[in-house]
């Protein structure tokens, strides 16, 4: 093992963190404010690609797939959300049923898309990348696109939520909806924009990931759920700062156990290292410090 | 937190859970079943279609033909999922409701060993799409395998390799026992033939990124990649091993020649890199002569239920599950019988070849002719049939290149290059 690999892997590792940051952060801003752990995350994820397979495939450009992704996933966020979640909890379903709701959500849009596009592996119509030589490692254009994306939603996502009266908002509704609604806050109101901007984010980390993987399929986000579902856990539930150093954790230790051990421990050195995490501070890395620095969603 | 953190892992099992359904298109009550016990969705969903495409054209000719003892065949699918978690379910479920079963085409190799066992106990013959090695001398009676073993696979790709002047290769295959059960042997043979393989680590499969593996690979210095992985982990492996290097020669295994992976990987990598680098090998089964004339008609003639159907026109394993379908209805015309107890024992009669033997391509051939009184030797869209005492029927590999959008014959490695190198 020679520092040149152990450096790629590294770099490599920040790629894979970018695409799980953009889903992380998505799905534990979501679950931080509304409660519903929504385990069709994933799906989302995969529609969303689906529309900009659409998209691409009408010889539109990849940047405009990006865009129509990102909204396709925050509409379909709001509408499901407003027409079958909110019914269920209304109704007094709790968490652990509105986790059974999710996956029955998560279980008819993955059908759905298979009974609409078939079992068969798609790929988004783009050019092909270019390589690119950035401190002895070599990337291609799109990753350096991928990183720079969820860079860029990342600082949009710190703005928002540290300096705009909707963040506040949202942050003050994920730590007492009750509280918030009696202070003026319009928490359905903030519930919507919550779900619409995870949405927004679930389409935009389902798109840059089957531009990285380029053949997906109808599974291809559901998939990938555990690894977003280990993020959120590691940085703390409902910390959008906890998910992001919980991607870079999962992102970077992953490629570097593939280089150090075997590609086939990508996925166990990684959660063994969440379940280590876990056992030390079960409330995730960042709990504590968001909540004392009230950087929490 | 605590709650949340135990709903999440609540969910997760949950999630998991549901996963273990399966699918069946149904079959009327007095329709004989044929199960196509294969994954339908999963890492390997790619599987099913092809059976698919082999079970229907056998059964669309032989319910023409006036059926079996009087009763219509049926295709059901049984969703395997490749994983035996679901698998063996699966099996359970298949042989306590579908009274009417009289046999089923798989399982493979991602289920095989979970499900043989159960299979075998319920009577059930099976053709199996398994290339276990674990198999090669297998003791189950209703066990029958007309596509070669995973070991032979290894062979013919080392053999071929070899022919092409390669020395060093890297071994890329999916962390799967089906995957895996490929390496063993063609290590070995490729090592006797003078060649090192210089990676072999398994592959965790339907990763967003395998440039770290591309990395450690190219350290290495191959010449060649063998590989069997799904669509999805080829196509993310290779575009980023061509953006990141450039490609290197790919040789296959015949998973590696299915619509879907073709269709995938061109796209990632674009058809001329295809065209350029990639073989597969696969079990040699010429598009010609009766037997497939016959396969093929019936296969275009069932859109209606095979989507694509050309796809599979040339396919090997889509002619063994066609060929399978076959054998069991003349077994149990042969046996006067459609209890799997009675006819299994007719399976290899009907196929051995033998002095006086009545060599018939087709089911109804084969029917008329025992009808007659005649024996007859089934000779099947995939070549002749002969089980030696394992019930195992293996033959030669061919090597295709993916030219103009289908699977074009380049060479071959004969049965008898295979049986020298793996003594």
């Amino acid at each position: 093992m020679t520092a040149s690999t152990l450096l790629a892997a590294v770099g490599f590792g920040i790629v894979t963190a970018s695409i799980l940051a953009v889903a992380g952060v998505g799905f534990t801003l979501q679950f931080g404010v509304t409660n519903i752990l929504n385990l069709a995350y994933g799906d989302i994820m995969t529609a969303s690609a689906f529309v900009a397979y659409l998209v691409t495939n009408a010889g539109l450009s990849v940047w405009l797939a990006l865009v129509a992704g990102a909204a396709f996933g925050s509409a379909f966020s709001v509408l499901l959300n407003r027409f079958i979640y909110t019914p269920f909890v209304r109704h007094g379903t709790r968490l652990f049923g509105m986790i059974i709701v999710s996956i029955a959500v998560s279980l008819i849009l993955q059908n759905a898309l298979l009974a609409i596009f078939g079992a068969n592996f798609f790929s988004l119509q783009m050019p092909r990348p270019s390589s690119v030589h950035i401190a002895g490692m070599v990337f291609t254009t799109v990753q350096l696109a991928i990183i720079a994306i969820a860079l860029a939603a990342m600082l949009l996502i710190h703005l928002l939520l540290r300096y705009s009266k909707l963040g506040k908002a949202m942050r003050a509704t994920a730590t007492d909806p009750e509280l918030a609604r009696n202070c003026g806050i319009a928490t359905d109101r903030v519930i919507d924009l919550t779900w619409a901007l995870s949405g927004a984010l679930c389409g935009l980390a389902g798109v840059v990931l089957v531009m990285n993987v380029t053949a997906f399929t109808d599974t291809t986000g559901s998939q990938f759920l555990i690894p977003i579902v280990a993020v959120a856990v590691l940085g703390g539930i409902g910390q959008p700062y906890g998910a992001m150093l919980g991607a870079l954790v999962i992102g970077i230790t992953s490629e570097v156990a593939a280089a150090v051990f075997s590609p086939q421990y990508k996925d166990v050195v990684a959660f063994v290292i969440l379940v280590i995490v876990l056992l030390a501070r079960p409330q995730g890395i960042l709990s504590e410090v968001a909540t004392r620095k009230e950087v929490a969603a | 937190m605590r709650t949340a953190v135990i709903a999440v892992g609540t969910a997760l099992a949950l999630a998991a859970l549901a996963g273990c359904a399966s699918s069946s298109s149904g079959a009327s009550a007095s329709a004989l079943v044929v199960g196509e016990f294969n994954p339908f969705t999963g890492p390997d969903a790619a599987f099913g279609p092809e059976m698919v495409g082999g079970c229907i054209p056998a059964v669309r000719l032989i319910n023409a033909g006036g059926g079996v003892l009087g009763h219509q065949l049926t295709c059901v699918q049984e969703d395997t999922r490749g994983d035996p978690a679901d698998a063996v379910p699966a099996a359970q479920k298949m042989i306590a409701t579908e009274s009417t079963l009289v046999g089923v085409l798989g399982p493979s190799s991602d289920e095989a060993l979970a499900t043989v066992p159960l299979l075998n106990t319920g009577h059930v013959p099976m053709f199996v799409d398994t290339g276990q090695a674990a198999f090669d001398h297998s003791g189950y009676p209703y066990f029958w395998r007309i596509t070669p073993a995973d070991d032979v696979k290894g062979y013919a790709m080392a053999l071929w390799a070899h022919k092409a002047g390669y020395t060093r290769a890297a071994a890329v295959f999916g962390n799967d026992a089906g995957a895996q059960s490929d390496v063993p042997t063609l290590v070995s043979a490729f090592t006797r033939l003078g060649g090192t393989i210089v990676y072999n680590k398994p592959f965790a499969l339907d990763q967003s990124s395998y440039r770290t593996e591309i990395e450690n690979i190219l350290a290495t210095h191959p010449q060649v990649i063998f590989t069997e992985v799904d669509p999805q982990t080829a196509s993310t492996f290779l575009s980023e091993l061509q953006q990141l290097h450039g490609m290197l020669p790919v040789v296959g295994t015949e998973v590696t020649l299915q619509a879907p992976w073709l269709k995938a990987v061109t796209g990632a990598i674009g058809a001329p890199a295809m065209a350029k680098y990639f073989e597969g090998m696969q079990p040699y089964a010429p598009a010609s002569g009766p037997a497939w004339a016959a396969y093929n008609k019936s296969l275009l003639a069932s859109s209606s239920q095979v989507p694509k159907p050309s796809q599979w026109s040339t396919d090997p394993y889509s002619m063994t599950y066609y060929d399978g379908v076959n054998v069991m209805a003349l077994a149990m015309i042969a046996a006067k019988s459609t209890d799997p107890k009675v006819f299994n024992a007719y399976i290899v009669k009907v196929t051995a070849p033998g002095a006086g033997k009545t060599v018939v391509t087709t089911f109804a051939a084969g029917k008329k002719a025992l009808q007659e009184g005649k024996q007859i030797q089934y000779v099947g869209a995939g070549g002749p049939i002969v089980f030696n005492r394992w019930h195992n029927s293996t033959g030669a590999f061919e090597a295709a290149r993916y030219l103009n959008g289908n699977p074009s014959l380049v060479g071959s490695v004969s049965a008898a290059q295979i049986a020298a190198i793996s003594r």
